[in-house]
């Protein structure tokens, strides 16, 4: 059963379609791998794995980043609004400061504070990523059990879940974040649930979508005949087939989710000063662009932008394969 | 059988046949891999006026070789050797002009899946005769005029005002009649038919291939008929072609073919298919018909509402129907006949909306549904689609998993037993426990579907239509499965199919379904071999039973229903007897007079006055 008339890449018939099995399907054994090959996947996709390097970066600053910065992301040093070494003198900076033991240099510069640009900046993935993280991953776990219970219950009850997040749609994110953390007070936690309950609509619909072209399917009636009931149908047959739209979307959501966490400090509806936060330290620096100082926002927004780049990158590699 | 003298083909070829493939291959390079040759050295000589059966398992190459035949491959595939000899010309040789010139009318081409085939925005009757003045210097007028008179030729009712109808207007049937008439349009001496009837019902497809017979016989075309279906090549077809992996395997008359078939492959379906029918008869001689019945259906209906509406659709009707322990009961109709409406309804997958179900003396129509699962364990299904009904997700040991733990204690080592115990039952290899639906061939799908089903020892199960998404192989394997499962456990079926070759091998009695009634009831003998009521008679002959004793195009009466299935809506459904305007032996009396389901004195069933009264004489069977 080698032969086949269906090369890959032609586009199906409707034959194909009526003798769903081509012959190519039927192995006489069955794999031992299954999973997509992800280290083949970074090797070949240029683009997924820029991605990865840097959530993989971004995560370990997440961890590690306040304890190999040089200075006290958080403390003044008494330099205040000191500019970046030229790039020429890097490397020489570099092995004075490592091998020589000299004091480290600022790297990207001081703010009108004397905070050491540098050691703020990779220290504010733990804010920035925790934050980001956690609402995105809540938003997804509580968005695709009332997206699964909206389409596989479709009553009343769902309508109005549906209809108010309609209504959460309706205005800007940024607009409805800012509202709830005004509204309960500057905190992590605040943030982390506004955040949450901004993002769940996008997986409330991706779901209900996604369950509701799994209802008509043959092996949700069969799960009934087998004689599972309605939760036990919803929940372990039509839950984990339904999926894979939240999961590629999540890695989008991480993204964004941290660049609302940024917009909403650099309004001030987010973290308190003086913590480390890329949005912080835009907006600490902004004003002071138009003296020159580029340096004070540049190397967050830099920051910001390269880690919504990769996650993005990461969901958009994920994606092509899963679908 | 074969005409022999035809001017036109004669005059070009010098050997008399109008089509000749030598040594043709057609070969798809495959990115990572060897290339595939999906036709290998494939050598076929057709005569006027012939119909050519080519058959084959799926991805043989079967309709690879017949695009072939029009100098045509699908991307990335190229004609790597051979030549194609049509009247003498080299096809393969032929200018590009030359060769568009040729296809479409000297050879004429029918594909599967009529609603897609036809151009959704253009008239039928433009796109007829937009193919007949692309070969033939005729005006417009004399164009669509032309196509009226296809239309007519090919069956079609009122061709003056189909001509007009857009692809959406026409049912499928009438779809497909379009196609034979574009493709007959300019007179073609050959016809490419690429499995043009599957999907349709028996009914319907007896009408499209008497029609396309007698056309061809009308204008001596020669027919390659690409198929999978038995039934059809030992009805219609003057010779068979056995493809396998590529290359022609057999090449006989049709006679011989069904008499001795010489390659493997189809010996293995027609000894399989009697095996399976052996089995059946071994299993009903061990039923005991006076036992009480295990499932009793007491006047069960289902309407389905129609949204903003006040019609309903009238899916079952006032089904009457029992099954005894071990039997099997077939339950046989035309698409939209309600038959799987009733197999839900029976297992409260779809809610009845009357009626009784009666299991074991127990009415279980109206208990709660969360009391009903209990019952589950003992009421099983098997799907139609394998691949569908399996999780995509769960491999065969999870699968079979639920079952147990829902009806079952048994747990640990007694279940992976149990497991071990099903997979041999069913006959799936060890080594598929842990595959993937995906991972495995549509019959060992539907094997590891049919294991669900017995995982917890069931009565009774409703087979809806188990067999209609497999090969004719498959199919025979695994009715001989159902069979052998049968006469070892003991289980009652409900076998519900379309596919009466298959009914008639396995089935004790039989329930004729039409519009969501039950027209006629009867031992397998009575309805298969003496069919009384109408409409089974012409389901009847309709079907293409793989047997050349009697073929369909020999006999003199083909007896078929006029027009198609309505759609079973309140104000569709004719007021007296459901079956009026289809009927042949109707009366004006019968338009007015709802009929009754009346028992005869051969105990058997049927809804129909004239029966009931004798009118009717019982005939012997179309075969």
């Amino acid at each position: 059963m080698n032969e086949t008339t269906n090369p890959p890449g032609h586009t199906p018939t409707p034959e194909d379609i009526d003798q769903h099995i081509e012959p190519h399907m039927m192995i006489e054994t069955v794999p031992t791998k299954r999973k997509i090959d992800l280290v083949r996947k970074f090797k070949e996709e240029k683009l997924f794995a820029f991605g990865v390097t840097i959530v993989a970066l971004a995560i370990f600053l997440a961890f590690f980043g306040p304890v190999i910065s040089p200075y006290d992301p958080n403390f003044a040093t008494g330099n205040v609004s000191v500019g970046p070494p030229n790039i020429l003198d890097w490397p020489g900076l570099f092995i004075d400061t490592v091998f020589l033991g000299a004091d480290p240099p600022h790297w990207f510069g001081t703010d009108n504070s004397g905070l050491d640009i540098f050691s703020r900046t990779i220290s504010a993935p733990r804010t920035d990523l925790q934050i980001a993280l956690i609402a995105a991953l809540l938003s997804m776990a509580v968005g695709t059990i009332l997206g699964l219970l909206a389409g596989f219950f479709k009553n009343f009850l769902t309508e109005i879940l549906m209809r108010t997040s309609d209504l959460l749609q309706a205005f800007p994110v940024f607009i409805t974040a800012m509202i709830l953390v005004a509204l309960s007070g500057r905190s992590t936690g605040n943030i982390v649930v506004a955040l949450t309950i901004v993002y769940m609509p996008i997986f409330i619909r991706l779901t209900r979508a996604e369950v509701l072209g799994q209802m008509p399917r043959g092996y949700v009636e069969a799960a009934r005949a087998v004689g599972n009931s309605e939760f036990a149908v919803a929940f372990r047959h039509v839950l984990p087939n339904s999926l894979v739209p939240s999961l590629i979307q999540l890695s989008t959501t991480v993204g964004f989710a941290i660049l609302l966490t940024s917009g909403l400090s650099f309004v001030g509806a987010g973290v308190r000063p003086p913590t480390a936060e890329w949005g912080l330290m835009i907006a600490l620096g902004a004003p002071q662009i138009i003296l020159g100082e580029w340096w004070q926002s540049i190397f967050p927004g830099v920051a910001i932008s390269l880690t919504i780049f990769g996650f993005a990158a990461v969901g958009h590699g994920l994606e092509e394969d899963y679908r | 059988m074969v005409a022999e003298t035809n001017e036109s083909t004669v005059a070009g070829s010098s050997t008399g046949n109008i089509l000749e493939a030598r040594d043709l291959s057609v070969r798809f390079p495959i990115v990572d891999g060897p290339d595939v040759y999906a036709v290998r050295n494939f050598n076929l000589a057709v005569k006027p006026g012939e119909f050519v059966g080519l058959m084959g398992e799926p991805g043989c190459g079967k309709s690879t070789a017949a695009m072939a035949f029009l100098g045509l491959v699908r991307p990335p595939g190229v004609i790597e050797s051979g030549k194609v000899d049509f009247l003498g010309n080299d096809i393969f040789k032929m200018e590009e002009e030359a060769a568009r010139q040729m296809r479409g009318r000297d050879i004429g081409m029918i594909v599967q899946n009529p609603r897609y085939s036809l151009h959704p925005m253009m008239r039928v009757g433009d796109q007829i005769a937009n193919v007949y003045r692309a070969h033939n210097d005729v005006s417009k007028k004399d164009a669509w005029n032309h196509a009226i008179d296809m239309l007519r030729m090919v069956g079609i009712n009122d061709p003056d005002r189909r001509v007009k109808a857009y692809a959406h207007e026409l049912s499928s049937g009438m779809a497909q009649r379009v196609l034979i008439a574009i493709a007959l349009s300019s007179t073609p001496k050959l016809l490419i038919a690429d499995e043009p009837t599957s999907g349709l019902d028996v009914t319907i497809q007896a009408q499209f291939l008497d029609q396309m017979w007698d056309s061809c016989r009308q204008t001596n075309s020669a027919v390659v008929l690409v198929t999978q279906d038995l039934g059809i090549v030992a009805n219609y077809c003057d010779r068979v072609v056995i493809m396998h992996e590529g290359t022609i395997v057999e090449d006989a008359d049709v006679y011989t073919f069904f008499k001795s078939p010489q390659h493997e492959y189809s010996r293995r379906i027609l000894n399989l298919q009697r095996e399976a029918q052996e089995a059946g008869e071994s299993v009903l001689g061990k039923i005991d018909r006076n036992a009480a019945p295990i499932v009793e259906v007491k006047d069960m209906s289902k309407l389905f509402p129609i949204r903003a509406s006040e019609s309903k659709v009238h899916a079952a009707e006032h089904v009457d129907f029992e099954l005894r322990p071990g039997e099997c009961l077939g339950l046989v109709g035309e698409s939209g006949s309600g038959k799987t409406t009733i197999g839900r309804c029976v297992l409260r997958l779809v809610e009845p909306t009357q009626g009784e179900i009666i299991f074991r003396d127990r009415n279980i129509a109206d208990i709660r549904r969360n009391e009903f699962r209990k019952f589950r364990g003992n009421l099983q299904i098997v799907f139609q689609d394998p691949l569908d009904s399996l999780n995509p997700r769960w491999t065969v040991h999870q699968v079979l998993s639920e079952p147990l733990k829902l009806h079952t204690e048994l747990s640990g080592q007694a279940k992976e037993d149990r497991i071990s115990e099903l997979l041999d039952l069913v006959g799936l290899e060890p080594s598929m426990r842990f595959a993937l639906p995906r991972e495995m061939s549509a019959g060992r799908q539907q094997r590891a579907s049919i294991a669900r089903a017995i995982a917890s020892n069931p009565d009774f199960i409703v087979l809806d239509e188990p067999t209609s998404a497999l090969t004719p192989e498959t199919t025979a394997e695994i009715i001989r499965l159902l069979m052998d499962l049968s006469a070892k456990l003991g289980i009652a079926y409900l076998f519900i199919s379309h596919d009466l070759t298959t009914v008639k091998y396995i089935c004790h009695r039989v329930v004729v379904l039409y519009l969501g009634q039950i027209v006629e009831v009867g031992t397998k003998d009575q309805v298969f071999n003496h069919p009384r009521h109408p409409y089974s008679r012409a389901l009847l002959a309709s079907h293409l039973f793989p047997d050349t004793t009697n073929r369909r195009v020999d006999r003199a009466v083909r007896e078929t229903l006029e027009g198609e299935i309505p759609s079973p809506i309140t104000e569709n459904l004719p007021k007296g007897c459901y079956l009026y305007g289809r009927c042949p032996s109707q009366v004006d009396k019968c338009r007015d007079m709802p009929q009754e389901l009346a028992v005869l004195d051969d105990g058997r069933s049927v809804r129909c006055w004239r029966v009931a009264e004798g009118d009717l004489p019982e005939e012997p069977a179309a075969h």
